[in-house]
C-alpha cells in the first residue's frame, strides 16, 4: 500500500514538473487589455481609424466603422478554429490589440484542431452561459453550433462571425463578419500564377497540367478559395482561347462554374488533389503525385498545410523554381516555411489574408453589435506576394512565422 | 502445403511474415508497373522519409504489445516532443543537440508514466495511454503556444541533425535513415529475444501470473516495456522534426495506429506474448507503400484506410487461428 501511494505521488510529482516545463506561456489567451488606460485611448480612436484607412489601401474598411466607441468596459467571447497554424496567432494579435485600443477585455479560445468539432461545440456553449456582451465566432461546422447559436440569440447576445465566419447560419443570428473573401482571394492566387505561365501555355506543343492541392472538401474557407482558383483559371485560359478540363477530386469538379471539356480535348488541365486525412505526409504524397507528371507546370497549396505539402514534397523532387522548365509554385498564407520559400524562389508567389486585420476588424464589429448598431460584412482583403515585395511593410505586417 | 510450409526462407521468416512481404513485393510492383512516376528514385526516398517516425514507433511499441498492453500516446506524444524540442531551438536559441536531447528524454518520461499507470497503479494500458495521448496533444499545443514550431531547415545554421536521415552529396539524397532503422532493429531484436528484459516481457505477455510466481518482478519489466517505448516514440519525434518543414501542434493522432496497426500486420499477438521487429517493420512497410503508391495509380487517397482495415482484419483473424490450433499442436 505504501509503495502504491508513493507511486501516486511520483506521478502527480512528473505530471506537474511537464506542466511547469512545457506551459510557460500564456495558454488560456485571456486578454485583461487596456483596462487602466481604457480612458485616454477611447480619446484617441477616431484619429486612428481613420490613419488606418488610409495606410491600408487593399481593405475595404466599410460597415460604417466612422467611429467606434465602446459604450461600457465590454467583455468578449471569442471561439476561434484553434491554435494549431499560427495564422490564427496573428488574428489573435490583431484581436488583442484591437481589444488595448478600444479598453475592453476578452477571452480568445479555440479546440485543438479542426477536426474536433464537439470541442468547439462544448467551447461555443461555455461562451454563451457566461452572458458575454457579444460572442465572435469560427465555426468548424455550422450545423453541429446552431444549438449554441440559437441559446445566444435566445440570451440576446450579439454573434459576429469571422475569418471564415459561420456559412449557412440561420437568418438574423450572425449579424456581420469580418472576414477575407476566399473566392476572391482564390481568384488572386490563380491570377498571380497566371502571369508566370502564359507564356509557356501559349508556345506549349502539347497539353499542359496546373494541380491544385486542397486540405479538404468540407471546410468553406478551402472549397471557395479552391472553387475561386478553379474559375478563375478557367476564365483567364477561355480568355485566351485555350480549352480547359478539371479533373480529380469529385466535389471540386461538380462545383466549378465556367465552360470545360473532357480531359482528351484540353489544352490545358486542371488537377485538384484531396488527402484521406490532413497531415503534412499525406498532402505532400498527394502533391508529388502531381509533380511527378510529365506535363505538370504549375501547382497551387490553398492554404499553409496544403502549401507546406507542396514544399515538402518538393524536398526530394527539386522540381519548383522560377526558370524556364521548372513547374511554378503557388502557395496561400505564410509561417516561415512558405516565407522561406518565396524569398528564395522555391515558389513563385504565394498570396495572403490579412489575420491581423481579421483580428482588429472582428473587435470593431463586436463593440458596434455590443453598442446595438447596425453591423455589416467587412472583407478584410487578400494581397499577391513573391520574392520582390515580400519585405515591403504593406505585406510583411501580414505574414508571420 | 507441406513443401511450402517447410520452405527454408517460409521457415525462418514465418508464414504470416512471408505472406506480407509477398505483399510488399506485389504492392510495389503492381504500382511501378502502373505508374512510371512511382518509379522515380525520388518517390523511395519520399517513401523512406514518411517512414521513420512510424517505424520508429512501432519498434518501441512491440516491446508493450509483446507484454500483452497498448500504448496509444506515441502519435500525439511524437508531435508534443518534437514540438517541446523545436521551441527550445527555434525561440530559446538552444543548440539543435539539446533540442534533440530533450525530445528524446521527454519520450522516455512519458513512458516512465505509462508504465507506472499501467505497472503499478493497475490502469487498463488502453486508458492509461489514453489519458497520457490526451495530455501530450494538449501539452503539445501548449508548450508552443499555439505556433506551428519549424526545426532549423537543412542549408541553415543547425540543420545537419537532417543528415541522419537524408543525407545529400552531389545533389543527390540518399536515406541514410534506413541504416538507423536497421541498426536500432538489430540491437533491439537482440534486446526482445536474448536478454532477460526481453524474455520477462515476453513471459508477461503469455501469462502475467505464471511469470510473477516464478519469482520476476513483474512490474519493475512491465515498466520497463512502455519505457523502450517512450525512448522510441522520443527517437521518433526526432525523425518526424528532421523530416518534416515544421511540426503543427493538435496533430499526431492517428500516427500511433499506423504503428500499431502495421505491428499487427506483421504478425504481433493481440493477446501478448508473441511477435518480432522484424515482422513490426515489415507491417509498417505495407502501411507506408500503400499510403503513397494509391495516389500515383489513380485511386482516391481514402482508398488506402479501407485498404488498411481490410488487411488488419485478415492479420488479425490469422492470429486467432493461430491461437486456435496451438493447443491441439502440443
Amino acid at each position: 500500500m505504501k509503495k502504491r501511494l508513493l507511486s501516486v505521488l511520483l506521478v502527480l510529482v512528473m505530471v506537474a514538473s511537464l506542466l511547469v516545463a512545457c506551459g510557460g506561456s500564456d495558454d488560456k489567451k485571456d486578454t485583461e487589455a487596456g483596462a487602466t488606460d481604457a480612458s485616454k485611448e477611447t480619446e484617441s480612436v477616431a484619429k486612428e481609424t481613420d490613419g488606418e484607412k488610409e495606410t491600408d489601401k487593399e481593405t475595404e474598411a466599410s460597415g460604417g466603422n466612422g467611429e467606434i466607441v465602446a459604450k461600457e468596459k465590454y467583455h468578449f467571447e471569442i471561439v476561434s478554429k484553434g491554435f494549431q497554424s499560427t495564422y490564427w496567432q496573428a488574428v489573435y494579435k490583431g484581436a488583442q490589440a484591437s481589444a488595448a485600443k478600444y479598453g475592453i477585455t476578452m477571452e480568445f479560445v479555440g479546440p485543438n484542431s479542426e477536426s474536433d468539432i464537439a470541442d468547439q461545440v462544448q467551447m461555443l456553449n461555455n461562451a454563451v452561459n457566461k452572458g458575454p456582451h457579444a460572442i465572435g465566432l469560427a465555426a468548424l461546422d455550422t450545423k453541429a453550433a446552431l444549438e449554441g447559436i440559437a441559446n445566444a440569440v435566445e440570451k440576446g447576445i450579439p454573434i459576429i462571425g469571422f475569418d471564415s465566419g459561420v456559412p449557412g447560419a440561420p437568418e438574423g443570428s450572425v449579424l456581420a463578419n469580418a472576414s477575407t473573401d476566399n473566392y476572391v482571394a482564390g481568384g488572386v492566387a490563380a491570377e498571380g500564377m497566371y502571369e508566370g505561365i502564359k507564356d509557356r501555355i501559349a508556345n506549349a506543343s502539347g497539353p499542359v497540367r496546373i494541380g491544385e492541392v486542397n486540405q479538404d472538401a468540407t471546410s468553406e474557407s478551402i472549397t471557395q478559395r479552391g472553387l475561386g482558383f478553379i474559375d478563375k483559371m478557367v476564365e483567364l485560359l477561355a480568355a485566351d482561347g485555350k480549352k480547359v478540363a478539371v479533373v480529380g477530386n469529385d466535389f471540386y469538379i461538380a462545383n466549378k462554374k465556367g465552360a470545360t471539356v473532357d480531359e482528351g480535348e484540353a489544352d490545358v488541365i486542371i488537377e485538384v488533389r484531396v488527402p484521406a486525412q490532413t497531415t503534412t505526409e499525406l498532402t505532400a504524397i498527394e502533391a508529388a503525385t502531381i509533380l511527378n507528371k510529365e506535363d505538370t507546370i504549375a501547382i497551387f497549396g490553398s492554404n499553409q498545410t496544403a502549401a507546406e505539402g507542396v514544399v515538402t514534397a518538393n524536398e526530394n523532387l527539386g522540381v519548383l523554381g522560377t526558370g524556364e522548365d521548372d513547374i511554378i509554385g503557388v502557395g496561400f498564407d505564410s509561417g516561415s516555411v512558405i516565407k522561406a520559400a518565396v524569398a528564395d524562389g522555391t515558389l513563385y508567389g504565394a498570396v495572403t489574408q490579412a489575420p491581423v486585420r481579421i483580428g482588429e476588424v472582428l473587435i470593431e464589429l463586436l463593440i458596434q453589435a455590443a453598442n446595438g448598431e447596425e453591423v455589416s460584412n467587412v472583407d478584410t482583403g487578400a494581397q499577391w506576394y513573391n520574392a520582390a515585395n515580400i519585405d515591403s511593410p504593406e505585406i510583411a505586417q501580414n505574414l508571420y512565422d | 502445403m507441406n513443401k511450402i510450409k517447410n520452405n527454408i526462407i517460409v521457415k525462418k521468416l514465418g508464414a504470416q511474415r512471408t505472406i506480407v512481404t509477398l505483399v510488399i513485393i506485389t504492392l510495389v510492383i503492381v504500382f511501378s508497373l502502373a505508374s512510371p512516376a512511382f518509379r522515380r528514385y525520388s518517390t523511395f526516398v519520399s517513401i523512406a522519409d514518411y517512414t521513420y517516425n512510424i517505424a520508429l514507433m512501432a519498434i518501441g511499441v512491440t516491446f508493450v504489445l509483446i507484454s500483452g498492453g497498448v500504448d496509444l500516446s506515441i502519435g500525439t506524444g511524437i508531435i508534443c516532443y518534437a514540438i517541446a524540442g523545436g521551441y527550445l531551438v527555434k525561440y530559446q536559441n538552444m543548440p539543435v543537440i539539446v533540442g534533440m536531447l530533450v525530445t528524446l528524454l521527454f519520450g522516455l518520461a512519458i513512458g516512465l508514466l505509462n508504465g507506472i499507470l499501467v505497472a503499478v497503479m493497475k490502469i487498463p494500458p488502453f486508458l492509461a495511454t489514453l489519458c497520457t495521448m490526451m495530455i501530450t496533444r494538449g501539452l503539445g499545443t501548449i508548450s508552443a503556444s499555439g505556433f506551428g514550431i519549424p526545426w532549423p531547415p537543412a542549408s541553415a545554421e543547425g540543420g545537419w541533425f537532417r543528415s541522419i536521415f537524408k543525407l545529400e552529396i552531389g545533389g543527390t539524397k540518399y536515406p541514410v535513415g534506413i541504416i538507423l532503422i536497421v541498426i536500432s532493429a538489430i540491437i533491439m531484436t537482440i534486446v526482445l529475444n536474448k536478454t532477460k528484459v526481453g524474455r520477462y516481457i515476453i513471459a508477461i505477455g503469455s501469462n502475467k501470473e505464471a511469470t510473477r510466481l516464478s519469482g520476476v518482478d513483474v512490474t519493475k519489466y512491465h515498466i520497463i516495456a512502455y519505457v523502450i517505448c517512450g525512448f522510441f516514440a522520443g527517437l521518433a519525434g526526432i525523425a518526424y522534426a528532421a523530416t518534416f518543414a515544421s511540426i503543427n501542434p493538435g496533430t499526431g493522432a492517428g500516427l500511433e495506429l499506423d504503428a500499431i496497426g502495421g505491428a499487427i500486420i506483421g504478425g504481433i499477438s493481440t493477446t501478448g506474448g508473441q511477435g518480432t521487429i522484424l515482422g513490426a517493420l515489415l507491417g509498417v512497410l505495407v502501411m507506408s507503400v500503400l499510403k503513397s503508391g494509391l495516389p500515383y495509380v489513380g485511386f482516391q487517397p481514402n482508398w488506402q484506410q479501407i485498404i488498411t482495415g481490410i488487411i488488419l482484419i485478415g492479420a488479425v483473424l490469422i492470429d486467432i487461428i493461430n491461437n486456435k490450433k496451438k493447443p491441439i499442436n502440443k
